[in-house]
C-alpha cells in the first residue's frame, strides 16, 4: 500500500488514450463520408470524456494490483526454482494467466 | 507482405511508439512501476531484474490504455461523459476477487473522505522521494 501510481499521471494517460481514440473516430467518420476532403474540422471533437477523482484513484489501485500481482506470481515461480532473483523466464511462466486475470 | 499487417492492430502500435507525448507518459509510468515492483519484490525477499520490470511496466501501460478505452465505452453506454468508480469496478468484472477488492477499496475511498484519507494522501506523498530514489537507482 505504501506507494501507488500518481493520480495525475494515470489521468494524463487516460486523457491521451481518449483523445487518440477520438481522433481515430473522427478520421474514420470523415473517411466514410467524404474521402477526398481535408480533415481540418477538428472542432467536432466536443466529446471530452472525463473521470471523477475517485475513479482515477481506483484505476491507480487496479494498475498497482496488476504490477504487484505480476511480481508476486513471478516471485513464487522464482522461489520454486530455488533462485532469489526474478528473471524473464519466470515472468514468461506466469504471463498467460496474469493477462487472463486482468 | 509484412506479417504484422494482417494482425489486429499492428500498425497502431507502430504509430503509438512514435508519439512524443506518449513516450513521455510511458517513461513517467515506468518510473512509478519500478518503485512499486521493487518494493513488492523486496517484500517477497526477492530481487527483480531490470528487463522484467521494464516488461511489466510496458504491459501495465498497455493495460492502462486499454482500460481507458473500456472506461470510456462504459461511461458513454450509461450516457455519461464522466467515468465513475462503478465503471472501473465493471472493467474488472471477469475476475471476482479483483472486483471485490476494488469494491472494498472504493468503499474506503467513499467513507474515507475525512481523516482516514488524509493519512492515505500523506502516505502517498512519501512516494515522491521513492520515485526519485529509483530514478537515481536506474540511471547508470
Amino acid at each position: 500500500m505504501e506507494n501507488s501510481f500518481d493520480q495525475d499521471l494515470i489521468y494524463a494517460i487516460f486523457k491521451m488514450a481518449w483523445s487518440k481514440k477520438a481522433l481515430e473516430r473522427e478520421k474514420n467518420e470523415e473517411g466514410e463520408t467524404s474521402k477526398g476532403e481535408e480533415r481540418a474540422g477538428t472542432s467536432k471533437r466536443n466529446r471530452p470524456t472525463s473521470a471523477n477523482s475517485n475513479a482515477v484513484k481506483l484505476s491507480c489501485e487496479l494498475l498497482r494490483l496488476f504490477v504487484t500481482e505480476a511480481v508476486q506470481r513471478a516471485a513464487t515461480i522464482a522461489e520454486a526454482e530455488g533462485g532469489n532473483k526474478i528473471e524473464a523466464t519466470h515472468l514468461e511462466r506466469i504471463l498467460p494467466q496474469l493477462l487472463l486475470d486482468f | 507482405m509484412d506479417p504484422m499487417e494482417g494482425g489486429f492492430n499492428g500498425s497502431d502500435y507502430e504509430r503509438e511508439e512514435d508519439d512524443e507525448a506518449t513516450n513521455h507518459l510511458r517513461d513517467r509510468f515506468r518510473l512509478s512501476t519500478i518503485s512499486i515492483a521493487e518494493s513488492e519484490a523486496k517484500r517477497n525477499n526477492m530481487e527483480i531484474s531490470q528487463p522484467v520490470v521494464v516488461c511489466i511496466s510496458d504491459l501495465a501501460f498497455k493495460y492502462a490504455e486499454q482500460l481507458a478505452e473500456d472506461l470510456e465505452l462504459f461511461a458513454h453506454h450509461a450516457s455519461r461523459k464522466s467515468v465513475n468508480m462503478n465503471d472501473v469496478i465493471l472493467s474488472a468484472h471477469r475476475n471476482k476477487n479483483l472486483a471485490d477488492s476494488l469494491r472494498s477499496f472504493s468503499y474506503d475511498l467513499m467513507k474515507g473522505k475525512e481523516p482516514q484519507s488524509e493519512k492515505k494522501r500523506k502516505k502517498s506523498s512519501s512516494k515522491e522521494d521513492k520515485t526519485l530514489h529509483s530514478v537515481l537507482h536506474i540511471d547508470p
